[in-house]
């Protein structure tokens, strides 16, 4: 029985090699992407889940409510935090701090740049880090001690086995360097872990010399709490909100006093399993990015639409070629099959079709995964697929599918009656609604991947390519150690000396946001480290006032700048006179001008008030070199040389601002990548599969058409006439995909403070694009039974 | 072997009924070879599809080897009609995807026969007639009649008691017709009983009775 099934199915696939490649490819494609997206998503959700402990260990985190109610969360603590509590609540087993630190490393007479991470020395009995070399209890105690990853190991020594050798790290007073021994090696970290390790560090060297690890309120790093197997993560967090207002009183009320803070903090526990897949709390501080679950889910949406897309031409398909197979249901069933037998008999089929696309699509997932990698941002392995758990939902997919494409067909075929197949006395109704609608359903959703792409992509170079406010082009970005004026000026005056350089401006390096009393009301607002050649290098115009100048020498004590915003916020008409007041050092500075506005943060940012200061007791960290068009290979010849002379332990380390600026769109065009992928993928499924109805609809209407030539129809007129019913078809899908897309997508534009507007443009053109794809697809087959010779086809009747 | 009493079978077009049979008595002894003959549209088809179970009467009382079919369920029907009645077509209806020896052997698969059993079964079938040459030709690369044989020989491959013929030699030149009546006549001698649909009087001829039929009524 079963090999007459197989034969069967294996001489109709042999038989009709179109709808065989187009069942299969589609079927192969969809699988494989469902495949593919089902790794991301296992990946996603096994990040941190190798630690022993992961049920009990949490992270400190904290929410802090303004007086309006609004809250903003902060995955990031003190020193404090971690040994109060530990010391006041017994179910805090254990605790663990982190914070990363790019570190200049020094082996012999060779500086590197090395990622590092401060550590308690704890840290290997709270998480589950296999160790090669050294003993894991003992390697973080020791204060001059470090453990590093083999691939660091190997940068530094050139082998894996660099158990006690020594590095100097400038960690010393005064940032001196002293000598390191390496007390442990470690194997490189999951890649689904959110701490990776490469150079740990005891954390003891990272205090803070002015006091600031004694305070409640000075957060940058990542604290982890272990608690007992019986602890309830709401009874501690409510016993952590007493210690806090206990132990912090006296800080609290200072910082109220002094600050004008009005702000509540709450205390809070984030388990480590769900770190990784949360956005409230922002990672960062030796923790890797979390990512946003939409992704993941738009993903899975996409993968999904696409199976269901390939399903629809199977079930179509076969629904159409069931007039073929009519005649076998009817034998059959008068030899004495049952309709049971034939209902096994094409689930049968379907399930071998499957199959066969199944294993087409595990090898499609192992040629596409380089590139998915890419696209998604992992590095997934072939490996990853022969995981008992994912097997099993593989499994799954593949009988769903198989359910899916072969249920309806199976049961519709099944119930057709021997005597009318058998007499030709089927008659098929005009109005296959239900094909129709899956043909609706595939157009409606290829039109929604179309507009999605579109705008997404839009999207994308709006960004991208939107004034900034300043010139990021020719614009060099270079790292340095923190300079005072002076040095800023001797490193300046030594790199002029190249023409290819044009001007030169220092800032501090990295953000930093402040308040300050203006007319009275406190204001938050971005401080800039400022250096009088600043605009000039970033061609920033002044929109009043002057620059701050050497001419005016109280400038760099008394005096500052303002962006537009602020003087919008601070509501002042003009600043003749206007004063900010940092009270908290007693100083108050004459703003003597105001900026045009300029995007200092990502285009994800609302441009908010800045403010340009020049005191000497602030120092620079970053220059900013504007070269020539064209001369910046020997431009940076020449600050390679020149930083090397000045500062020879310091890596160099520079970066355009313009490809700064475009890594901070990476998300966007990876999804964007990703879209238009999966988009052409549901195209091209949804094309083949109304390709096939097209040529089945020539083929049933063999006779009309013949019909109409013999009466004198025209070819044109023919084949319009088949094309017009699937170009129907194509409108409403598009009628459709409008609205559903118009919304999902304005949705997300509203994250972006600037955004396009979703004319009516790409819809026009998304109706064009399919309506043309729809024409040459169905405009071939129709082509080509309007040309057919009459004569043959009504003979054969 | 089979009697039918009252049989009547319309079919409901707009507010009328269009009759196909109209109040059909008839009976049908073991061993006979009955031709049903009549003009285009008089019937004769639906009456061999009710004879076979295959269709049913809009009203009526039907009885076949002593069990009455209209009090039968669909299964049991499906059991009697299996064991017992062979069907052959004026388009011979073989699968296209099966060789000449796969579709002799298709209606003992669904009567659970073993596979060696079918075998020998199925050998034994293309001896009789002839064709073990054509074994695993497909239904395409063989003559009308060739393909009409095959027809016969799936039919009776379930050693039916009824065999029941719509116009066998329709689409076959008239050599090959003659070949399949004598064939029908021997199969007859042996036993089976034979109900067939002609046009051809000369066809009808071989059998032992004739029933006319005119407009869904026997004349």
């Amino acid at each position: 029985m079963w090999k007459n099934y197989l034969n069967i199915t294996v001489r109709n696939l042999k038989r009709h090699p179109l709808f065989s490649f187009i069942n299969i490819s589609g079927l192969s494609i969809g699988l494989a992407l469902c495949m593919l997206i089902a790794l991301y998503l296992k990946d996603e959700k096994s990040f941190d889940m190798f630690h022993s402990k992961k049920d009990r260990i949490y992270r400190i985190v904290r929410d802090d409510i303004q007086p309006d109610g609004t809250a903003t969360h902060d995955g990031n603590t003190g020193m404090k935090q971690g040994p109060a509590f530990k010391e006041a609540i017994p179910e805090i087993e254990a605790f663990v701090r982190i914070q990363s630190e790019r570190l200049p490393v020094k082996v012999g007479n060779e500086v590197f740049e090395q990622e590092g991470m401060y550590a308690d020395s704890n840290f290997f009995s709270v998480f589950d880090f296999p160790m090669k070399q050294g003993n894991p209890a003992t390697a973080l105690s020791g204060m001059y001690s470090v453990v590093l990853s083999e691939d660091v190991a190997v940068k530094l020594f050139g082998r894996k086995d660099a158990l006690n050798n020594t590095i100097e790290l400038p960690l010393g007073d005064d940032r001196a360097f002293i000598p390191f021994q390496v007390t442990g090696i470690v194997p490189h970290s999951p890649l689904n872990s959110s701490i990776d390790i490469t150079m740990l560090l005891p954390i003891q060297l990272n205090q803070r010399r002015d006091g600031g690890d004694n305070s409640w309120l000075n957060f940058f790093l990542n604290s982890f709490v272990v608690l007992n197997e019986n602890a309830d993560p709401k009874t501690v967090e409510a016993k952590m909100e007493k210690v806090y207002t206990a132990s912090a009183r006296d800080e609290i009320r200072e910082m109220r006093e002094k600050f004008d803070f009005k702000g509540e903090m709450r205390y809070g526990l984030q388990t480590l399993k769900e770190m990784h897949l949360s956005t409230k709390y922002v990672s960062g501080n030796g923790l890797k990015d979390s990512s946003k679950p939409i992704y993941g889910n738009i993903l899975g949406g996409i993968a999904i639409f696409i199976l269901l897309i390939a399903c629809i031409n199977f079930v179509n398909l076969t629904l159409a070629r069931s007039l073929k197979r009519a005649k076998e249901i009817g034998i059959r069933k008068v030899v004495g099959g049952e309709r049971r037998q034939i209902i096994i008999q094409f689930l049968g089929e379907t399930f071998l079709l499957c199959l066969i696309a199944f294993l087409l699509a595990v090898v499609l997932v192992f040629l596409a995964l380089p590139v998915f990698n890419v696209l998604s941002g992992k590095s997934l392995s072939f490996a990853y697929l022969f995981d008992i758990k994912l097997l099993l939902v593989y499994l799954g997919l593949f009988l769903l599918t198989s359910l899916l494409a072969g249920f309806y067909p199976a049961f519709v075929l099944s119930a057709f009656d021997p005597v009318k197949t058998l007499y030709n006395r089927v008659r098929y109704a005009g109005k296959n609604y239900l094909a129709h609608s899956l043909v609706v359903l595939q157009f409606a959703i290829a039109a929604f991947l179309i507009i999605s792409t579109i705008t997404i992509y839009r999207q994308f170079n709006h960004l991208t390519g939107m004034d900034l406010g300043y010139n990021d082009k020719n614009l060099i970005m270079l790292r340095t150690e923190q300079m005072k004026s002076d040095r800023l000026h001797t490193f300046k005056n030594e790199l002029l000396k190249d023409p290819s350089i044009v001007s030169i401006a220092g800032r501090q390096g990295g953000s930093w946001y402040t308040v300050a009393k203006v007319d009275g009301k406190s204001m938050d607002f971005a401080l800039e480290v400022l250096d009088t050649t600043r605009f000039e290098t970033y061609q920033i115009p002044l929109v009043k006032g002057r620059n701050l100048s050497p001419s005016f020498p109280s400038d760099s004590t008394s005096s500052v700048l303002v962006n537009e915003e602020f003087v919008r916020r601070a509501g002042w008409k003009d600043i003749n006179g206007k004063q900010v007041d940092f009270f908290y050092d007693s100083l108050k500075y004459d703003v003597v001008g105001v900026v045009r506005d300029h995007h200092y943060e990502s285009l994800a940012e609302k441009i908010g008030p800045q403010l340009f200061i020049m005191h000497p007791k602030y120092s620079y960290g970053e220059l900013a070199i504007k070269v020539k068009e064209g001369q910046g290979a020997k431009a940076i010849d020449h600050i390679r040389k020149v930083s090397k002379e000045l500062f020879p332990l310091v890596p160099f380390n520079y970066e355009y601002k313009d490809v700064t600026n475009k890594r901070q769109y990476e998300v966007e065009e990876k999804f964007q990548k990703i879209i238009s992928y999966s988009a052409i993928m549901a195209i091209f499924i949804s094309c083949i599969g109304l390709f096939g109805l097209a040529s089945l609809a020539a083929e049933k209407r063999t006779k009309e058409i013949g019909i109409r030539k013999v009466l004198g129809d025209s070819v044109l007129g023919i084949s319009s006439r088949l094309s017009i019913r699937f170009l129907q078809l194509v409108m409403i899908a598009v009628v459709i995909a409008i609205p559903a897309a118009w919304y999902a997508l304005n949705t997300w534009l509203e994250n972006y403070p600037f955004r396009i507007n979703i004319g009516a443009g790409v819809f026009v053109f998304t109706v064009f694009i399919l309506v043309l794809i729809a024409l040459l697809t169905t405009g071939y087959q129709s082509l080509k039974a309007a040309r057919a010779n009459p004569v043959k086809s009504l003979r054969s009747e | 072997m089979i009697e039918l009493k009252g049989i009547s079978k319309w079919y409901n077009t707009g507010a009328n009924k269009t009759y196909v049979l109209r109040d059909v008595d008839l009976i049908i002894r073991e061993g006979e070879f009955v031709s049903v003959m009549g003009p285009s549209g008089s019937g004769k088809s639906t009456l061999l599809n009710i004879l076979g179970m295959l269709d049913e009467p809009s009203e009526g009382y039907q009885y076949f080897m002593g069990e009455a079919v209209h009090l039968l369920k669909e299964k049991q029907k499906s059991n009697l009609y299996k064991k017992n009645v062979g069907f052959v077509f004026q388009a011979y209806h073989l699968i296209d995807e099966l060789t000449v020896f796969e579709n002799i052997e298709t209606p003992l698969l669904y009567q659970d026969v073993k596979q060696s059993e079918r075998k020998a079964m199925v050998a034994d079938m293309l001896d009789r007639f002839n064709i073990v040459g054509k074994k695993d030709l497909f239904p395409a690369q063989l003559s009308g009649g060739q393909q009409q044989l095959v027809g016969i020989a799936r039919a009776l491959i379930a050693n039916p008691k009824l065999l029941l013929a719509d116009e066998p030699t329709g689409n076959l030149n008239s050599k090959q017709g003659e070949e399949i009546m004598q064939l029908f006549r021997k199969l007859n001698d042996d036993g089976v009983t034979i109900v067939q649909v002609t046009h051809s009087e000369k066809n009808a001829a071989y059998g032992s009775r004739v029933i006319d039929l005119l407009d869904g009524t026997i004349i």
